[in-house]
């Protein structure tokens, strides 16, 4: 099929997001399901529609969605409606919107724990812990599903 | 003041800890934000409020509690609305700052005269974005037409606005840029967002007559 000539393309938008909490290996799909949940529960399946809101990528705690230009504004207060993804908790902070996935690649830093992840022990709870830049230090609780997370500071972990 | 989060309720409440909570909120664009039940200090160049919550089912239980260490020791005291009568009542109580949870009330519960009285006695009305954020349909629809009610006495009676994320997780906290957006859901513009984002620091340290002293 013939693509069509540039100037009779719909015109889009980018938006970057990182995915918190850290950490969290969200697939494409499943953060794509969860921005339409949110922006067709707060505009409608008309405006969604319009908007055509598509997640083009999704790693490093990062995710890039599109949308029609125009729509941005919606859509990025739709992600901030984002609770949850694949039933985990989770939010979706909005860092840049631009024209082009290739500006937007530019502000990804990728947030990576520090390699020495310890464990501690909250009453009957044993709990991994990961540190990340600026002190953040995240508890998740030893187990294999559902675990509960605790979002600490160094200086909290060592006054306890 | 000029960014400041009404309401967070951090570790234990929560599952992040105050100083998380305050880094998190410096990187979402605030200079101060009001914890529940915490001791005020300064974390990471955010300045943390001590704020109370007095939830009552009378307006002489508010009084009782207002009389508390907790309460007296607090920034910011904060009063869950109630039925119409209760909200009338409340607003002329002089140690109260902030009347919240208003979208949990019935329809008419604060109406033009509390507006009125509110405005009077320099008491600001909480809107919570939580409900905003975390609810869906109808319980978010009549969230937002309480919203959108209190909007429209705000602007006859000029009243006090707060913004607050009622955030239990750092999940929870959203950036100003966010409150913006998720505001001009109910009809809220940008410069009443501001306001209302800087009211707190106006209820701390009210503009008062300059006093001549000996």
């Amino acid at each position: 099929m013939k693509p069509r000539p540039p100037a009779m393309r719909a015109k889009r938008r980018y938006i970057l997001v990182r995915i918190l909490p850290y950490g969290t290996t969200a697939d494409q799909k499943q953060v794509y399901l969860s921005v339409v949940e949110a922006a067709t529960s707060l505009f409608g399946d008309a405006a969604v529609g319009l908007a055509q809101p598509a997640v083009v990528f999704c790693d490093g705690g990062y995710a890039v969605v599109r949308c029609r230009r125009g729509t941005e504004k919606d859509i990025a207060v739709a992600l901030a409606t984002v609770n949850a993804i694949a039933d985990e908790r989770a939010a979706l902070r909005t860092v840049a919107v631009s024209g082009t996935i290739h500006a937007l690649r530019r502000r990804i830093k990728p947030i990576r724990p520090f390699s020495e992840a310890g464990d501690v022990k909250f009453g009957e709870t044993y709990f991994t812990v990961y540190r990340y830049p600026r002190q953040k230090v995240d508890l998740v609780e030893k187990g294999i599903k559902h675990q509960k997370s605790l979002f600490f500071t160094e200086a909290d972990l060592e006054e306890r | 003041m000029k960014n400041t989060d009404a309401s967070i309720h951090p570790y234990p409440a929560g599952d992040s800890t105050l100083a998380r909570m305050a880094l998190e909120a410096s990187e979402l664009g605030f200079d101060s934000i009001v914890a529940i039940g915490d001791a005020g200090d300064q974390y990471h160049g955010i300045k943390v409020l001590r704020g109370a919550v007095i939830c009552a089912a009378s307006v002489k239980e508010v009084l009782r509690q207002v009389r508390s260490s907790a309460v007296r020791d607090a920034d910011v005291v904060f009063v869950n609305a109630g039925d119409i009568s209760f909200n009338r009542a409340v607003v002329a109580v002089k140690e109260v700052h902030v009347i919240r949870n208003i979208h949990a009330t019935r329809r008419n519960a604060f109406d033009h005269v509390a507006a009125r009285s509110a405005a009077e006695r320099g008491v600001a009305v909480d809107i919570s974005i939580a409900p905003i954020v975390h609810l869906r349909g109808t319980k978010r629809q009549k969230a937002l037409q309480r919203y959108a009610d209190i909007l429209s006495l705000q602007r006859r009676y000029g009243f006090g606005l707060t913004i607050s994320s009622d955030a239990r997780s750092m999940l929870g906290q959203r950036s100003v840029r966010d409150i913006r957006g998720l505001c001009a859901l109910f009809g809220m513009t940008g410069a009443e967002v501001g306001e209302a984002l800087s009211s707190v620091g106006r209820i701390t340290e009210p503009h008062r007559p300059v006093r001549v002293v000996g």
